[in-house]
């Protein structure tokens, strides 16, 4: 059974590479809507998490809802709202993302490494997975300027932070902490809210962050 | 019961939504007055606690209430007139944060659980967010989005931080509730690994929150956007909050045995907040801003004293009391002076002492508080810090201390003296009222007081804050 994970861990490495060489943001939109998808369906196919109770169950589907559903429908919303396709003039080009994304899976499987016998056994792929996926976000709200753009750079972010929770989690008895990552949802959803509601799309042509660069120094 | 203190401004926050301005200004008044009374009795220990796993009246987190409360309310009367003065759109919403932000700055601080502690770090993040966009320029869409994104990657860290914190309780298999109070008992225990990699992440992540240089790129943008008011909040209290976090797990680092290594890296944030400071504060044109860099730098300051620990870790605590009252009061002074004048910047303002002699008063005296002289507390809690730097063999630490110090003084002393006596200053577009004047003459005479007279009961709170630490001033 445990292939079926693995068979996810990829799909999710795949979208994240996927996610950095796309210009097009209604592409990267969908990406997203994958990559939630595949996070949150992953803890139930991991070995240790066989044995949740109902309430375990609720928390799984109102994630699946969230990361798949609500989130991606609510980036969707936003594009439509703003009518912009593309992000033009990245800080840091396509090709050149791609090449650091491949980077950033070297980094995660030696830091991976370097964990060694820290990490449950079983779990290496899974922690490399994740490690990227926090990093790929952190690079992808540095090196972009649409706003949406590193909307969709924090939340691989966070689902970085909830696939590190799950790789490290040895006993399906932990106390739920990595669980209420589900909370930082709210900020992105606020974050987008703020897109679609708060004028950015008055204040500014398009919501291009180089145009927030008055207050300066 | 002790929940009440984060309870009852939510409740009357969300009543303030809905009301109108005029009595949401009521309801922000007599919340704050309630909240000091109920921060009071919980000082003297009448608050029972219900949910004892969650919350905990630990002394530094009494003290970081009491000083919120103390604050809230010197400026819960300041808005009632400047909002009068100043054109506030959206006075409901105004009013309704601020009672927000309240209640979720005192779940910080009565906070005992980390995720409790995580949950109510983000969300001050969430409703002070509307204050800043209060004004719905350009420059507040800005700040805003800004605070918001930098935020929220730190508390992402903060949270991954807390998972490994659990992480060290589940690897050592010890069974106790995750609660500051129990881990302390059993620090010793926890994974040193896990626990050093929760600590760093914590560092960045509330260290962002508090302001903390290399993460501080937003504090000068939301604190100069945000209405004076809610900067005064923001400086005087929140960063406080977010400080607390980091002394939570930082004396779970030194009881672990890890305290040394939690203390070099406070120490050296510490210096670079003060030198990033001391370098922007030098060509600032804006007041307010510069009352911005000015936080970082106190903040560094005290990330500095906590580190060195002894004598310093009683200056910083005192520095944190002392830097809340005196920046609060700059804040809501540089409030009076951007409504009279209507900018931001420091050309146009000019002859203050002349103009607005009643707004000078603070205003000035603000500035010879914040810049350590006597006869404010500040003078005292730098001293301290710098007593325990030289005492603790940090020489190297505390030259560079010492020449941050004088740094952001220069820079700072330029734009004060430039306001407050140079150029002749146009007549102003509106007079300061009475009520826009007392408040920071309030805070500023605690600072003094305090500074002569600390009460029985607050030094025995700071001494509990500190004596886990192993903080003294037995020297």
């Amino acid at each position: 059974m445990i292939h079926f994970a693995e068979i996810v861990l990829v799909l999710i490495l795949l979208s994240i590479l996927l996610s950095l060489a796309s210009n097009r943001l209604l592409a990267l939109v969908k990406i997203m809507a994958l990559q939630g998808i595949a996070v949150s369906i992953l803890p139930l196919l991991l070995e240790h998490y066989r044995t949740m109770g109902s309430g375990g169950l609720i928390f799984f589907q109102m994630m699946l809802l969230i990361k798949g559903v609500l989130i991606p429908g609510l980036l969707y919303f936003a594009l439509k709202k703003i009518s912009i396709h593309r992000e033009i003039e990245p800080i840091i080009g396509y090709h050149a993302s791609l090449f650091v994304g491949l980077l950033i899976i070297l980094l995660a499987v030696s830091i991976t490494d370097a964990l060694g016998n820290a990490i449950p056994t079983g779990n290496a792929l899974l922690l490399t997975t994740a490690i990227t996926a926090f990093f790929a976000g952190l690079f992808l709200m540095m090196s972009r300027r649409k706003a949406i753009t590193q909307v969709i750079g924090y939340l691989m972010l966070e689902n970085g932070i909830y696939l590190i929770g799950t790789a490290l989690t040895q006993h399906s008895h932990i106390s739920y902490v990595v669980e209420f990552g589900v909370l930082l949802d709210l900020l992105v959803g606020v974050m987008v809210m703020g897109i679609i509601l708060n004028n950015i799309n008055h204040a500014f042509d398009d919501i291009d962050t180089d145009n927030l660069n008055r207050l300066r120094d | 019961m002790l929940e009440l203190l984060f309870i009852l401004p939510m409740l009357a926050g969300l009543l303030a939504l809905l009301l109108p301005g005029k009595i949401g200004q009521g309801v922000l008044v007599v919340t704050a007055l309630l909240h000091l009374q109920l921060g009071v009795m919980a000082w003297f220990g009448g608050l029972p606690t219900y949910a004892d796993n969650y919350f905990h009246p630990s002394a530094p987190g009494l003290l970081v209430l009491l000083v919120t409360s103390f604050v809230f309310l010197a400026i819960s009367l300041y808005s009632l007139g400047y909002c009068q003065g100043a054109k506030i759109e959206k006075e409901s919403i105004f009013n309704g944060c601020m009672l927000l932000f309240l209640s979720t700055m005192s779940m910080v601080a009565l906070a005992d659980h980390p995720i409790v502690l995580w949950i109510a770090i983000e969300a001050t993040t969430l409703v002070s967010a509307p204050l800043i966009f209060l004004q719905r320029s350009r420059e507040a869409l800005e700040a805003t989005w800004k605070y918001v994104l930098i935020c929220s990657v730190g508390i992402a860290l903060a949270l991954l931080g807390c998972f490994f914190i659990t992480l060290s309780v589940n690897i050592a298999e010890i069974a106790v509730p995750l609660s500051f109070t129990s881990l302390n008992e059993v620090a010793d225990q926890l994974d040193p690994l896990w626990l050093k990699v929760g600590f760093i992440f914590v560092l960045i992540g509330f260290g962002t929150k508090m302001g903390l240089a290399p993460m501080h790129t937003w504090l000068p943008d939301a604190h100069s956007q945000a209405p004076s008011p809610a900067s005064a909040l923001l400086s005087g209290a929140l960063l406080n909050c977010a400080f607390l976090g980091i002394y939570k797990v930082h004396t779970l680092m030194y009881l672990a045995g890890l305290g040394s290594f939690s203390s070099q890296l406070l120490i050296g944030f510490g210096l670079l907040s003060m030198l990033v400071a001391g370098i922007f504060i030098m060509k600032q044109p804006d007041y307010k801003r510069m009352l911005a860099y000015s936080s970082i730098e106190n903040m560094g300051v005290i990330a500095f004293g906590v580190g060195i620990g002894g004598f310093a870790l009683y200056g910083a605590v005192l520095h944190m009391v002392h830097h809340s009252l005196i920046k609060s009061s700059l804040f809501l002074s540089a409030g009076n002076i951007l409504h009279s004048f209507g900018t931001k910047a420091a050309e146009g303002v000019g002859n203050l002492a002349g103009v607005l002699p009643r707004t000078f008063v603070p205003f000035f005296a603000g500035f010879i508080g914040i810049s350590g002289l006597p006869p404010f507390g500040i003078f005292i809690s730098e001293l301290f810090i710098l007593f325990g730097a030289l005492q603790g063999g940090y020489y190297l630490q505390a030259a560079i201390y010492v020449g941050c110090l004088l740094l952001v003084v220069a820079g700072a002393a330029r734009i004060f003296t430039d306001i407050s006596f140079a150029g002749n200053g146009g007549p102003p577009l509106h007079r300061d009222s009475l009520l826009q004047v007392i408040p920071p003459n309030l805070l500023l005479l605690a600072s003094i007081i305090l500074c002569v007279w600390i009460p029985e009961m607050l030094h025995q709170t700071i001494i509990n804050a500190i004596s886990v630490l192993g903080g003294t001033i037995h020297g």
